[in-house]
């Protein structure tokens, strides 16, 4: 064997020592970086925010981006100052005033002008993508000052301040976005060609910037050393896509991922007792419910209102907590979340008796049959077969023999949205987290008129000016009113029977603090820090 | 017949093939009772006539279904695949993002299927009907019938979770950085960049993907070679050879096996597609971002230029992989040599 000559020896030692050192300089540098992992489904084509509009997308651009208000951190009670410090509305309810904060730099070190709000603003509007229909109200925009804008609708609109909320008003540099190819121009659909550059860079005022994103695989953010407000805990944030809740739960127990975003009901439970993991289960945004066709043609027994009624009191509400836990019964469509909205303690409960007189007046005390239709999917972890089941057996105790006949996702919808399926069984999230939701619940809504065929003409004319009155009243104790009389009013008629709102379910490290859920964003990371 | 002969003839027979794919992948696509329109825009936005409008321009979805076919002809044959509804990019961008994941994932299941399933199949035929043989022909029949996606989910909780003999889900650990992007295969594009732990990482990732449609595939492997060396073993050639007083050993595998292997061969060709077109599920427990999950995606959106995308891929797949298997008939069957 070949000797090293001993200077050989003494220079690859020192050589060894080095990498060595370097390594562990390396080493405890990355150890130094606070990283948060977290396992989620991912749904989003886009993070444009001119694109984007899906939980995914919206849980990071709200960490990537800031909006002019916002909500506050776990529920939408009221409406919070962000890049607007204040804001005035005139006297019709037509012109919005917002006086943006002068602290405020994007992630590029550009300060924030109004004019960056105007083309973020019109870009939205005229891009015609996804997400365009919440600037439909707008009517136009302008930059008053450097730190003013003014917003003027096309009518007034009570529930505007809460849409702006939505991470689709995302602020963005107007310069560097029109440098990729961006612009608010009135054919930014056809020729705005900036969103490959926003996939994968953010140029907003968030606590994170986005690093890049692959898609189907991994997000990663960065925190932004000059953000505005109050800095995150940690330095970055990798969102890896895990499409399979079971694989959630395992990559968690394993120490993978500190958090999981998508758990189903049963793996939940299966957690419970693990000292390592926190679970947070509170209600979800979707509300299930059977749709009964108002047209007799179309919906045959079930377009009686009656019939209806019996419905309304035959279902076991008590069941459907029992079986995803969690879960709430609501006390009408509009999402129990939002202030003002029926929740449990207004809902309906079940009454068999009531029910089975509901349908002798109906002209029906032996029952009938029917065909239920419904989408065969598990949403949010709740199997919609398993509910069907439910609805069947709690149907058949007041004589209607449910045919259950579950669709593929798309042909079902395709009933569903045409207004052919004469009794449903859906689920609804709200577009816009305000009471102005619940308007497609009544006559001359999109989902009670075109899917219901439960149409203006079909109510007193009294409903119908207390609907009219509830798009554009602007008193907030009048407009509850309004809605609380709807929503009792929907108790006796409608043609929606809301039966559950199934908990949203997430499990994390026990060492993550400052978790908080929220209807809009989902998850606020610059919220999370580790505890040691 | 020359070589060149029998190449030329396989392509022009695979033309027809692929233009017949369009047509049916087509009509299939177009024949399900439902409007992308629901699919791709959010419930609020349906109110808005002129997003609706905007949205069937800007698809083609406002045309006839022959001009929106033949329309798609002319661009496919002019190289391009159209604009994925979904994702917004060049369906042919996406598939070139999403198709090496499950390349680098199909290449190394089909190689450990293959070493598993000849290896079973030769000790199975060798010692026909003693307990080895019943091992492995029970080994074979759970390769084929146990669920492919349970034993990956079985895979993670017990060989991960538990034990830590396996990497967990994800191409990578998460913390680990992608290499630089070549040829989007990880462990070559690691090794290319010089980035040995990334290349361990990403070998280490591979592991269980790869035994869990590894040992579906050998199942499979493993009865045909079993079945197909039996029959050799029996004909007049390798009596002969036995005769001549060669080794057992020799006789096995210069007369039996390189005999023998020609169905396998065949056979593989048909996995090799499967497992790009079939790993789904897989894909989905195991969160690997490759062509199957882009597809799913796809059919539930009724994304049409990206379900005509991967359709047609998928079916190229399948003529190139046969078009190989053939080409290695050439080689190793000398009875189409000689035709």
């Amino acid at each position: 064997m070949m000797k090293l000559a001993a200077s050989t020896r003494i220079s690859a030692t020192s050589f060894l020592g080095a990498v060595l050192l370097l390594a562990g300089m390396v080493f405890s540098l990355a150890q130094a970086e606070e990283v948060l992992v977290i396992g989620h489904a991912e749904i989003t084509e886009a993070y444009d925010p001119a694109h984007a509009f899906n939980p995914t997308s919206g849980m990071i651009n709200r960490v990537a981006y800031d909006t002019l208000v916002t909500f506050p951190d776990a529920d939408a009670s009221s409406i919070e100052p962000l890049l607007a410090a204040s804001w005035s509305i005139s006297d019709d309810g037509l012109v919005y005033t917002f006086h943006l904060r002068d602290d405020v730099f994007f992630h590029n070190g550009a300060p924030l002008t109004a004019e960056d709000v105007v083309f973020s603003f019109n870009r939205l509007k005229y891009m015609r993508a996804q997400p365009s229909f919440l600037a439909d109200p707008i009517a136009s925009l302008e930059a008053v000052d450097e730190r003013t804008v003014a917003i003027t609708l096309v009518d007034a609109r009570p529930s505007f301040l809460a849409e702006l909320c939505n991470t689709a008003f995302s602020v963005v540099h107007a310069e560097t976005v029109r440098a990729n190819g961006g612009t608010d121009a009135e054919d930014a659909g056809e020729t705005d060609t900036a969103m490959r550059f926003l996939n994968q860079t953010s140029v907003g005022t968030g606590p994170y910037i986005l690093e890049s994103w692959s898609p189907q695989d991994r997000t990663t953010l960065v925190r932004n050393p000059d953000y505005w407000g109050e800095q995150p805990y940690f330095d970055r944030v990798i969102i890896v896509n895990i499409p399979e809740a079971a694989t959630q739960r395992v990559a968690l127990v394993a120490g993978n991922i500190d958090l999981a975003t998508d758990l189903t009901p049963d793996q939940v439970v299966a957690l419970e007792g693990n000292d390592d993991i926190e679970i947070f289960l509170g209600p979800g945004r979707w509300t299930h419910f059977l749709l009964l066709n108002r047209d007799p043609e179309i919906g045959g027994p079930v377009s009686n209102p009656l019939v209806g009624q019996a419905v309304r009191y035959a279902l076991d509400y008590e069941g459907y907590r029992e079986l995803w836990a969690g879960s709430v019964t609501p006390g009408s469509n509009m999402w129990v979340g939002l202030a003002g909205a029926f929740g449990q303690d207004q809902a309906v409960e079940r009454d068999l008796e009531r029910a089975r007189a509901y349908m002798a007046e109906a002209g029906y005390p032996d029952g009938f049959e029917i065909t239920l239709h419904y989408p065969d999917l598990t949403w949010a972890g709740v199997g919609l077969s398993t509910n069907a089941q439910k609805l069947q057996a709690d149907l058949a105790e007041i004589g209607i023999t449910a045919r259950l006949l579950p669709g593929e996702v798309q042909v079902a919808l395709e009933g569903y949205r045409s207004g052919v399926q004469g009794f449903g069984y859906w689920f609804w999230g709200p577009d816009k987290l305000d009471p102005i939701d619940f308007l497609e619940f009544v006559p001359g809504g999109k989902v009670a008129g075109e899917r219901a065929r439960w149409t203006e003409d079909m109510v007193d004319d009294e409903i119908m000016a207390l609907i009219a009155r509830a798009g554009v009243e602007t008193d907030p104790d009048a407009r509850l009113e309004i809605f609380a009389q709807l929503q009792a009013y929907a108790q006796q008629d409608s043609a929606f029977v809301p039966f559950n709102v199934p908990a949203v379910q997430t499990a994390y490290s026990a060492t993550l603090e400052g978790y908080l859920w929220h209807p809009q964003w989902g998850l606020d990371m610059a919220l999370l820090s580790r505890t040691n | 017949m020359p070589l060149y002969q029998y190449l030329l003839r396989r392509v022009i027979f695979a033309i027809p093939l692929v233009l017949g794919i369009t047509v049916v992948a087509f009509l299939i696509a177009n024949a399900i009772p439902a409007d992308p329109i629901n699919a791709n825009l959010p419930q609020s936005a349906l109110n808005n006539e002129q997003l609706v409008a905007a949205f069937r321009e800007k698809w083609g979805l406002d045309q006839p279904l022959h001009v929106q076919y033949l329309t798609y002809l002319g661009n496919l044959l002019q190289g391009d695949m159209g604009v994925s509804i979904r994702t917004n990019q060049p369906v042919l961008d996406d598939i070139r993002q999403f198709l090496p994941a499950t390349i680098e994932l199909a290449t190394t299941a089909i190689v450990v299927g293959l070493l598993l399933g000849v290896s079973f199949g030769v000790v199975s035929a060798v010692w026909r009907n003693s307990p080895l043989d019943y091992l492995v022909r029970v080994f074979a029949l759970i390769g084929v019938s146990f669920p492919v996606f349970l034993l990956a989910l079985i895979g993670l909780s017990v060989l991960h979770a538990q034990l830590g003999w396996v990497a967990g889900p994800g191409r990578l650990d998460f913390l680990v950085q992608r290499p630089p992007h070549v040829t989007g295969l990880y462990t070559l594009d690691s090794l290319l960049a010089g980035q040995w732990g990334t290349f361990r990482n990403a070998a280490y990732h591979l592991v269980l993907p790869s035994l869990v449609l590894g040992l579906y595939v050998s199942g499979i492997i493993a009865r045909i070679t079993r079945s197909s060396l039996l029959e050799v073993l029996n004909s007049d050639f390798v009596r002969t050879a036995r005769a001549k007083g060669q080794r057992e050993f020799f006789v096995i595998m210069r007369h039996g096996l390189s005999n023998a292997l020609i169905p396998v061969v065949t056979l593989l060709g048909v996995l090799y597609g499967n497992l790009l077109a079939g790993a789904v599920l897989t894909e989905a427990i195991l969160a690997w971002p490759g062509i199957g999950r882009y597809a799913y995606r796809a059919s539930t959106s009724q994304d049409f230029p990206a379900i005509m995308g991967v359709s047609m891929l998928i079916a190229l797949i399948y003529v190139i992989a046969n078009f190989i298997v053939d080409l290695m008939y050439f080689f190793i069957d000398p009875r189409i040599r000689y035709a």
